[in-house]
């Protein structure tokens, strides 16, 4: 039975001991090797402290020890946390100490972050992955010690399906990223679905384009296990180029691709696709933004051996609807649907006093089911307020999370995303709060208000632009507020332009018209 | 102004946007996070506009990108 999701890769083993269970770089692990790797990590993690429950960090650029790390993290019985390995030392810093991470797995390649990161009482106790060094605590292991601990076999820690799995942090509003908890149950619900529902076999080779803080990760990790799949990880550098990008799709034969729309418009612009043997394609998925149709159709003329399947769902839901697109209007570029509900969630869309509201009506899309997180890292009341409860008869209630998006039920009995309820946009697949950047502007002392608003690309995806007023008789400049935003923010969440103006468009009481800037940046845009 | 200054130029001012003080021209500049696909993408109209050279698809790859020091050796082989 397989109710935890590391139980996913001990089937595989058992099943298929000699098949490839990661690869990346030349490199690769079988499932018999994989499953000895975890093993042998969870066993140290549990010798070093860690207890059921733990949140233990993962400091890391994608290697095989990715894999490792984050089974290995579950089978000690603990929850796993990636740290974006690009973000500012700041963010990492407030990740470390919200959830109370202790110990940190890493690699050699990390340590001049590394030693920066804990320069400073962090709480972390235990780093494995690199040797002892004068800055970091002193319980410090390398992975070759790891690796040749004497003890391979699961360390049997008790633990059920409700237990956290992962931690995923994201943008909020106030300023601080939240986390989004996830347990064995909602990781495994969501894997589930996806390996059936794409029919993923242990012949399946499953591309990982995604990073591990982002939620796309989770299924090319644990649907392809599920199913003893091969998951090849795709290095960060090769993410940025196209060309090398569609030659490794063709050379790791893969046959089911995941990614945000923005990288698959890459490769269809300038990957040089039509030179690629990709015949091993069978399934294009795509999610965490609009996919513009226009492009869709054209990536689909492209590879008609594949076919394409639009996922969506906030990553309080790993994924809640799906809409396969077997075949787009020639004549329309009207926006894909999100789809149906999954088969394995429910669905309830609702008018502003919580009411149902009758099919084809615009309403927020909530969403129950197995696939849901089990709340906010440390945030009761935001967790409460992200969920709505009804009463089912006098002993239960049905508990949905408000996805905070607009949505409308069509005719052909599919989802259409209308846009969302509140401040939060996608740029380039990433979720961001604009209240988070201007929150890091108003941070910087010389800024007397700030403004951040979304301007459209044109390709289905936004820029993000800010305007902001100086205090009185100070001089500033765009690359200083810059520089402040780089410390706290990821790089894909800091504003493509900053304006600095004396004062902003206002509405009737006096408060900042950020609708009225956005349309003066978006004619001023379109006048270029 | 060689292509190596010109391009570590390019790379400080608008690209690093103020992320990590020193680099060097054999830095990895994927690795380090100096530079995202956009980057990769205003680095490709960079040099179109500075140097006049068509940059064809094929060449936007890891090998002739990954640091400054790359990137000035492939337009010297190239332009």
């Amino acid at each position: 039975m397989v109710y935890l999701l590391p139980q996913a890769v001990e089937r595989a083993a058992a099943r298929y001991p000699d098949r490839e269970a990661v690869r990346i770089s030349g490199q690769s692990l079988t499932y018999s090797q994989l499953m000895g790797r975890i093993n042998r990590l969870a066993q140290v993690l549990i010798d070093q402290g860690v207890h059921r429950g733990d949140r233990v960090g993962i400091y890391l650029n994608k290697s095989l020890e990715s894999a490792v790390a984050l089974y290995g993290i579950m089978q000690a019985g603990a929850a796993y946390v990636p740290l974006d390995p690009f973000a500012p030392i700041a963010r990492l810093r407030f990740v470390i100490q919200d959830c109370g991470i202790e110990h940190l797995i890493t690699k050699e390649t990390k340590l001049e972050q590394l030693s920066e990161l804990l320069a400073q009482p962090s709480g972390v106790k235990c780093v494995i992955g690199v040797g002892a060094q004068p800055e970091l605590p002193e319980r410090c292991f390398t992975w070759d010690e790891i690796y040749s601990a004497p003890v391979d076999t699961p360390p049997g820690v008790g633990i059920t399906e409700q237990d956290l799995a992962y931690i995923l942090y994201t943008s909020g509003s106030t300023g601080d990223p939240k986390g989004i908890m996830h347990t064995h149950r909602s990781g495994l619900s969501f894997a589930e679905w996806g390996a059936t529902t794409y029919g993923l076999t242990h012949e399946d080779r499953l591309s990982n384009h995604a990073p591990l803080h982002f939620d796309l990760s989770t299924f090319d990790f644990f649907a392809g296990a599920l199913a003893g799949a091969c998951t090849s990880i795709i290095p960060e550098a090769l993410t940025k180029f196209p060309a090398s990008l569609s030659k490794l799709m063709q050379d790791e034969r893969i046959s089911v691709w995941y990614s945000v729309p923005y990288a698959l418009i890459q490769l269809l612009q300038r990957g040089n696709l039509a030179s690629r043997d990709l015949s091993a394609l069978r399934w294009v998925l795509f999610a965490g933004e609009v996919f513009p149709t226009k492009h869709l159709r054209e990536l689909m003329a492209q590879l008609p051996q594949a076919r394409f399947s639009n996922l969506y769902g906030p990553t309080e839901t790993n994924v809640c609807t799906y809409y396969h697109v077997d075949q787009l209007p020639p004549d329309s570029d009207e926006p894909i649907p999100i789809g149906r509900i999954c088969e394995n969630d429910g669905g309830l869309v609702v008018n502003a006093d919580n009411e149902p509201v009758p099919p084809g009506e615009v309403g927020e899309l909530l969403i129950t089911g197995g696939t849901v997180m089990h709340g906010y890292w440390g945030q009761p009341e935001k967790t409460e307020r992200g969920f709505y409860r009804r009463k089912t008869d006098s002993l239960s209630e049905e508990i949905f999370y408000r996805t905070g998006d607009l949505v409308q039920l069509q005719a052909d009995g599919n989802y259409k995303y209308l846009g969302r309820k509140d401040r939060q946009i996608k740029t380039r697949g990433y979720r961001v709060e604009l209240d988070e950047i201007e929150t890091a502007l108003l941070s910087y002392e010389l800024i007397e208000e700030a403004a951040v608003y979304p301007i459209p690309d044109g390709e289905g995806s936004n820029l993000i632009e800010a305007a902001v007023i100086p205090k009185q008789n100070v001089n500033l400049t765009s690359a200083e507020l810059e520089t402040h935003l780089a410390k706290r923010l990821p790089s894909y969440a800091i504003p493509a332009k900053i304006i600095i103006t004396a004062d902003f468009p206002r509405t009737s009481t006096g408060k900042i018209n950020r609708r009225e800037l956005q349309a003066q940046a978006a004619a001023l845009a379109e006048s270029h | 102004m060689d292509k190596q200054t010109i391009l570590m130029d390019y790379v400080k001012k608008e690209l690093m946007k103020g992320r990590s003080a020193n680099i060097s021209a054999s830095d990895d500049l994927l690795s380090a996070g100096i530079i995202d696909s956009l980057g990769v993408l205003q680095m490709v109209a960079f040099i179109e506009e500075r140097f006049g050279f068509q940059v064809p698809d094929e060449d936007v790859v890891y090998e002739n990108f990954h640091s400054i020091q790359a990137l000035a050796n492939y337009l010297d082989k190239s332009s």
